[in-house]
């Protein structure tokens, strides 16, 4: 290169422009070549970029190798994909819920295989797809840790392990010596299960069969026997009945079939038009308050003692010519004969029905009905109801064999005898006597323990099989799980013991059984499908098919001279007790069960234990003084039959003077981490009527005070919305409740603040024959709230929500029963942690849904009202303002929403909720967190409940599990919202109300709440027209988004005066 | 300083100091090996800070649970305690600004210590609303900072948010003040110090000379905070009332809270004050410089607040009543009569009834009723912050969710460890800083100390003209 300008030089060899410089200017990159030149020279030299690099590149590996711990994942793909399972989506199975005398006809949702949701199925006739808390629970129990995984054989004190095999060959080895074999079971309603054990039978022609229920109906069933010739329970219609009388049959909340007889009640208690209100009357017989008691209309206050008198006297009123009902109460007398006129005026469209568990005073009742001609109309037979066969006289013959010694061999199936029997204690002795003896079952209970061998069988969910609940319906048991544990099925059993020539070796055996007994049956009485196969899958698909009524009841064979000596006589003790059954536990079959042992009990509110329910009255000053002086929570010693308990106590509005209550069910023994020892058992103190338990005990005493409940687990403190009763002083009526918040008034007298609860807005009331009036207040005070709503200067945005989806929801008082159905769906269906007793006890509970519940009227005996409480979704919410940072906030659809993983638990939200919705995790309730201590084990469990991974398999994979320090609740199930709006659009059209149901909806079995958007013309917009819908403390203007209807009662002031 | 001395005042420097004199009192505190009555106060001190500090690591590994605060009352004694912290760092601001703005020269006796204490309440207030948290690692998403969320900003709806402000500026503010006012001082020490504390004085001192541009830049300095922080005194409680405000809870929701919440903060600071400098005066022997009219002084501003305050609970049940709204109504019902009676009567008593004891000049002036009513008082005001937030929660809208809330020992523990973080810093304070403001009462010594106001109180009559004159120098 020539050098161009002489007088502009870089350096000192530029200027001289030698050859070296030349020659170096026209390299372009010489200086990388050169370094490249030196390192290829030296190739292990090394230099400060180099050193750099290496220590830069080895701090970084280090770093990484020792810091990150790559999680080790198992998630395994499919080779071959199931057609049934698409990830995320969920898949549906109809099935058959039937456990412990209880039966609903299902669907089952399973995320990737998973069970992890029960609904009803809508396809099931007249209500039996409606669901309880029981039937929604039940999908914990096929995850329940405590379940046996293996059958287990007895070997000294203990039990282990056994093969399928030796189980089998040391039974048939037994059998096939054993001269005296009886089986206990709880009613079995599936005709192929029955087919199996008919061979079973068959092959060992000395096979007595006895079946037992839980809680008995054998009074019932015997009086049918004698009545009618047919020992079944008929079919009764209470959507037929305009006038209902109970007498302690508990048909909302126990009795026979609950969820249906629920939803058949609520479509007579609906108020269609303001002006002329019309619903059924619900007289309700009872000493203690029960779920059908809250909702009935007036209550007739009788002792346990006194029913038998109760019924005779309403028969005498109605039939006449029976014996005198002597030893009733007065007040109840004069009642009862209001309620016959009533009764006499419907006289085909009435229903009497009582719980007793006497014949004489069933067949009293049928003799009443008859007089009434309720059979045909509100009472059918050809609807009989198959769930309860249970024997009494068989299993107390059953009992004085096996005492005898005469009993060789005893399988006792899905039955726990010793717990649930009034005589279970007996058994346990005379069980010692029967040579062999194998119980069938899941997991260890009261009486398998004493047996020699557990044969598991699968959860109904991994099980096939069938079932007829009613006379006209047949449905279908599928599996919707491979079974978890080595398990088989009983019927399995049975055809295997009896080694049936019909059982096919395959992988199902008793699927092909079930199979070919169904096209034996039911496909060869239909004509619509022409091969088995088109019927069968139709039939999985549906669940449930109907089938001619198999039950012809004969003629009312009426004397029913003889129970006039044998109903239940008056005691003439100070107190009495009455037995009820628990509506989350049932007589205790399910106590294993956490998410029903933490749902509280709809009357008095407690959980996880039994409490001791005594009457309370107002003592005229300021306080709402118990039995004894007791008050919520206080210990006390009680004595039934000779037995003493420690039990803690409520007061109970309703109670009547001179009883007591306490719920069977507790205190069982064997029952898991969960279900053993709590509460107190109080089963072995029926009181006896021949072989019929009756659930009462006349032999009773209460102390006063010996101390404290340590955890007193009671999920709502104050019980009433203004009950009246006589202030001592002025004499006048007040609202007693009001006077009794003085905690202390200063020696001035001061009486409490009249109308501080009754004037808010937020349960309202009305009778029949005050509708009217009571709809113009409310109209007012609810016009009144808007106008001041509408003085705000903050302008609000309700704009955004004028458009697109307004999600809200409609709940209807006059339907909500309060059964807790919705409240164990929200637990199942939002991962809501089971918290235990001692953080209950701390109001730590979690439930994102729960019914609150306030007595009103007289406080002596009140009328009740149930109102679901969950997060009302305001579009003007406090919670949302106050959060510093933004983690509640609100959707454009107008939901109110949880950023979990923004929260930071300053609670805030929480205290700033008008309806106190809002649930705070204050410790690792869900296992979720990284500090093992908090993790807090309820149950005194090794490992805490929910950490197992066979417990969080019913989580559900579309809700966040919340940990530690955050707040939640109720997001009107987001989830569902979100599919429900996918299903449309993949469908090319709007939205529906029916796309979009909430978990609380789809579980109510009377359709309370409604669900919907509140812009289109749908079924929510259909609800939201009724001029009794109010908003709770409308006047706050949070601008809720959930409805609720006034509570509408058809007392008779004639029945209580 | 240039006020003319008062025939009528008491002075406010008592035993005829000289300048040295004030130096050798109020320095050598710092120079001598702590007194018995030190070391055991340390003692218990530091003892009820390993308290605090194990209960709230307690908490935090634990969870809130570890807490008796349940679904209806969400804030208990966590937010009692901040409330209450608060309201004790109050007096000192309005000691240093709003006395300092008004010439009130009695303030230069309490004003460093009452800062002091101010900066220490306001340090043990601000524990609270972090451990508070259900998640206090994410505590750091209340601040305004960019992030790559979106970025997602904190709410600034939000009172707890004003609160974070609120606070911090309080404690900005006030710790300058208070370090300005320590300058000067610090340079006292430095200038008798030898070695290592000589050393570590002269970069707390910021090397001050004492030259009259320092003079007039600190005095201008002071005067800017004055002015700055004066805003501050009604702000800061202002804004705390504000949680409760504006929510809607019935108890909560009430206009009258920013004074009633001011004036209380007042109150239990200048309550506050007093139980500190009767203890510091007497253990430091002090009692020329915090004089009996000190006492008086501040005694007459807790008798003005703590009326205030019972005019404000009185307001607040008419208001109730007047209202007409029945959920107002029955909260301020339940307050007096309803299961937490005790705290509202304990209220009452301590706050409205016990401090009208000092109309009367004598009691005003008695040492020993004047430290009972000031813990009384702080007693008091640790219940109408209770009253307000745990009785409100308990009885709201709903009756099924009403519930009743008592505190778990990891909350007492967390209380009292809050008073042994408080003292502990209190004592260090008065090892290393001079407790009176040195330089602040030498600014007096001549027109308030007592040699000079008592030969002005014999020629009062006769020579107003020359002592003018004087002053003017």
């Amino acid at each position: 290169m020539e050098k161009v300008q002489t007088n502009i030089w870089i350096g000192q060899e530029d200027l001289e422009n030698g050859d070296k410089f030349i020659e170096l200017a026209n390299q372009e990159f010489s200086l990388v070549e050169s370094v490249s030149d030196e390192r290829n020279q030296n190739l292990f030299a090394s230099n400060r970029r180099d050193f750099l690099k290496y220590l830069g590149f080895g701090l970084g590996a280090a770093t990484m190798a020792a810091g990150c711990d790559i999680p080790v994942k198992r998630a395994i793909p499919y080779v071959v994909k199931p057609d049934a399972i698409v990830p995320g989506v969920a898949t549906y199975y109809a099935s058959s819920y039937v456990d412990g005398g209880d039966y609903a006809a299902i669907l089952v949702k399973t995320r990737d295989g998973r069970p992890i949701k029960i609904e009803g199925n809508d396809l099931a006739p007249a209500g039996w797809g409606s669901t309880s808390a029981r039937v929604q629970a039940s999908v914990l129990g096929l995850y329940d840790t405590n379940r046996l995984a293996t059958p287990i054989k007895k070997s000294g004190t203990d039990h282990m392990a056994v093969s399928w095999a030796d189980l089998d060959a040391d039974m048939i080895k037994s059998l096939a010596t054993a001269t005296n074999v009886r089986i206990l079971k709880s009613t079995t309603i599936s005709p192929t299960g029955n087919k199996a054990l008919g061979e079973f039978v068959a092959k060992y022609p000395s096979t007595k069969v006895v079946s037992i229920d839980d809680q008995s109906y054998a009074g019932l069933l015997d009086a049918n026997q004698a009545s009618f010739g047919v020992r079944v329970i008929p079919g009764y219609n209470f959507d037929k009945a305009e006038v209902i009388v109970s007498f302690g049959a508990d048909f909302l909340g126990t009795w026979v079939a609950p969820s249906k007889f629920a939803g058949d009640y609520v479509k007579m208690r609906q108020i269609k038009d303001v002006n002329a209100p019309k619903m059924s009357r619900h007289i309700q017989v009872e000493s203690g308050m029960t779920l059908t008691g809250s909702n009935a209309d007036n209550r007739i206050l009788v002792r346990p003692s006194e029913q038998g008198a109760a019924i005779s006297h309403l028969y005498n009123e109605i039939v006449g010519g029976g014996a005198p009902s002597a030893g009733l109460n007065e007040k109840a007398k004069k009642s009862l004969t209001v309620v016959a006129g009533e009764l006499k005026a419907a006289a085909g469209k009435s229903l009497v029905v009582a719980g007793s568990n006497n014949m004489a005073e069933q067949l009293l009742i049928n003799a009443i009905n008859n007089a009434l001609s309720n059979y045909g109309a509100t009472i059918d037979f050809s609807q009989a109801i198959l769930t309860k066969q249970g024997d009494d006289a068989g299993f107390a013959a059953l009992l004085a064999e096996m005492k005898a010694g005469s009993v060789d061999l005893l399988i006792v199936d899905g039955a726990n005898p010793v717990y649930s029997q009034a005589k279970g204690k007996e058994f346990a002795t005379a069980l010692a006597k029967v040579k062999t003896k194998i119980a069938i079952g899941l997991s260890k209970d009261e009486t398998s323990s004493l047996c020699d061998y557990i044969a598991t069988k699968p959860h109904f969910l991994e099980s096939w099989g069938d079932a007829q609940p009613t006379a006209t319906t047949i449905s279908l048991i599928q599996p919707t799980i491979a079974p978890l544990f080595d398990s088989r099925q009983a019927e399995l059993s049975y055809l295997t013991w009896a080694q049936s020539a019909n059982l096919v070796a395959t992988d199902q055996p008793y699927f092909e059984y079930l199979k070919a007994n169904w096209q034996a049956t039911a496909f060869a009485a239909q004509s619509e499908f022409a091969t088995f196969d088109s019927f069968w899958d139709n039939a999985l698909q549906l669940g449930v098919l109907p089938t001619p009524s198999s039950v012809s009841a004969g003629a009312f064979s009426g004397d029913v001279s003889a129970s006039f000596g044998n109903v239940t006589k008056p005691g003439k003790s100070e107190i009495e007790i009455s037995f009820y059954e628990s509506i989350s536990l049932g007589n205790g079959q399910y106590a294993t069960n956490p998410w029903l042992q933490e749902m509280p009990n709809p009357i008095d509110r407690t959980v996880w234990g039994n409490y001791l329910a005594v009457p309370v009255n107002f003592d005229g000053y300021h306080t709402m003084e118990g039995l004894n002086k007791l008050v919520d929570g206080d210990l006390v010693k009680l004595t039934v039959g000779g037995e003493e308990f420690t039990v803690p106590v409520i007061q109970q509005f309703g109670q009547m003077p001179g009883t007591v209550a306490i719920a069977m069910g507790y205190g069982r023994t064997e029952a898991g981490a969960c279900g053993t020892g709590v509460g107190v058992d109080v089963n072995p103190h029926r009181t006896m009527a021949g072989a019929y338990a009756q659930p009462f005990n006349t032999q009773v005493t209460v102390s006063n005070k010996i101390g404290k409940e340590d955890h007193f687990s009671c999920v709502q403190y104050h019980h009433t919305m203004g009950v009246k009763g006589e202030d001592k002083a002025s004499g006048q009526t007040i609202n007693a409740d009001e006077a009794a918040t003085v905690f202390f008034d200063y020696f001035t007298g001061i009486k409490g603040f009249q109308g501080s609860l009754t004037e808010r807005s937020i349960i309202y009331t009305a009778n029949t024959d005050e509708v009217k009036e009571k709809a113009e207040i409310l109209h007012k005070k609810r016009e009144h709230a808007q106008f001041l709503n509408s003085k705000q200067i903050y302008g609000g945005h309700d704009y955004n929500y004028a458009s697109g989806h307004h999600w809200g929801m409609h709940i209807d008082l006059n339907a909500c029963i309060g059964c807790g159905a919705c409240t164990v769906a929200c637990m199942s269906e939002n991962n809501v942690p089971v918290v235990g007793k001692r953080e209950v006890a701390r109001h730590h509970e979690m439930t994102w849904l729960r019914i609150d519940r306030y007595y009103y009227g007289d406080v002596e005996n009140p009328s009740t009202v149930y109102q679901p409480m969950m997060c009302q979704h305001c579009d003007n919410a406090p919670c949302e303002n106050v959060c510093p940072v933004n983690a509640t906030n609100h959707s454009s659809e107008g939901l109110n929403q949880m950023t979990y993983n923004r929260c930071i638990g300053t609670r805030y939200c929480a205290n700033n909720c008008p309806y106190k919705v809002r649930r705070f995790n204050w410790l690792d309730y869900t296992t979720a967190d990284t500090f093992p201590a908090n993790q807090i084990k309820k149950f005194g469990e090794e490992i805490p409940f929910g950490a197992e991974n066979l417990t969080r398999m019913v989580l559900n994979p579309d809700v966040t599990v919340r940990s530690k320090g955050v707040i939640e609740k109720c997001s009107f199930c987001v989830q569902r919202l979100q599919e429900g709006k996918l299903t449309a659009k993949r469908e090319g059209r709007g939205l529906r109300d029916a796309d979009v149901k909430t978990a609380c909806q789809t579980s109510c079995p009377t359709g309370a709440i409604t669900f919907g958007d509140m812009n289109s013309k749908d079924m929510l917009a259909e609800k939201l027209e009724n001029p009794l819908n109010y908003i709770v403390l409308e006047e706050i203007n949070v601008r809720p988004s959930v409805n609720y209807t006034m509570r509408i009662t058809n007392k008779n002031e004639a029945i209580d005066a | 300083m240039s006020a003319p001395v008062s025939p009528i005042r008491e002075p406010l420097v008592t035993g005829h100091k000289t300048y040295h004199q004030i130096t050798e009192d109020l320095i050598s505190p710092t120079e001598k090996t702590p007194s018995l009555a030190w070391v055991i106060g340390f003692i218990i001190s530091a003892i009820f800070l390993g308290v605090f500090v194990f209960t709230v690591l307690w908490t935090i590994y634990q969870g809130i649970g570890t807490w008796n605060l349940n679904r209806t009352v969400g804030w208990g004694w966590d937010i009692t305690n901040f409330v209450w912290w608060v309201g004790i760092g109050h007096a000192g601001t309005l000691i240093s600004a709003i006395l300092l703005i008004f010439r009130q020269k009695w303030r230069t006796g309490v004003n460093r210590a009452a800062e002091a204490m101010t900066i220490f309440a306001v340090i043990c207030a601000g524990q609270f609303p972090l451990i508070h948290m259900g998640r206090i690692w994410m505590g750091f998403f209340i601040f305004p900072y960019p992030n790559t969320r979106g970025p997602l900003w904190p709410n600034f709806n939000s009172p707890l948010l004003w609160d974070v402000f609120a606070i911090s500026t309080y404690f900005t503010v006030s710790l300058l003040f208070w370090y300005t006012g320590l300058v000067p001082d610090f340079a006292t020490v430095r200038d008798r110090a030898k070695g290592i504390r000589k050393k570590i004085y002269n970069f707390l001192s910021f090397g001050w000379t004492g030259s009259a541009k320092h003079w007039q830049r600190w005095e201008s300095l002071s005067l800017i905070l004055a002015g700055l922080s004066t805003p501050l005194v009604l702000s800061v409680h202002t804004i705390v009332s504000f949680d409760f405000a504006t929510s809607v809870i019935p108890g909560w929701h009430t206009t009258i809270f920013p004074p009633y919440f001011v004036a209380g903060a007042i109150f239990s600071g200048f309550a506050m004050v007093q139980t500190l400098m009767l203890v510091t005066r007497k253990v430091l022997h002090l009692e020329d410089y915090i004089t009996i009219e000190h006492i008086e002084s501040m005694n007459k501003v807790i008798l003005l607040t703590g009326t205030i305050v019972g005019v404000a609970y009185i307001t607040e049940l008419f208001i109730a009543w007047y209202s007409g709204y029945i959920y107002e109504q029955f909260a301020f019902f339940n307050r007096v009569f309803g299961p937490y009676w005790w705290s509202y009567f304990g209220m009452m008593f301590c706050n409205v009834v016990s401090p009208q004891l000092y109309w009367k000049k004598s009691w005003r002036r008695n040492m020993i009723l004047t430290f009972f009513l000031s813990i009384v008082i702080n007693i008091g005001m640790w219940f109408e912050r209770f009253v307000i937030i745990a009785t409100t929660l308990a009885r709201d809208y709903l009756p099924s969710s009403w519930s009743y809330y008592s505190p778990t020992w990891v909350e007492i523990g967390i209380f009292m460890g809050s008073l042994g973080l408080f003292f502990f810093c209190y004592l260090i304070f008065t090892r290393v800083a001079p407790v009176v403001a040195v330089a602040e009462i030498k600014a007096i010594l001549k027109t308030s100390g007592d040699q000079y106001a008592g030969k002005n109180a014999v020629h009062a009559h006769s020579h107003d003209d020359e002592h003018s004159e004087v002053d003017a120098h």
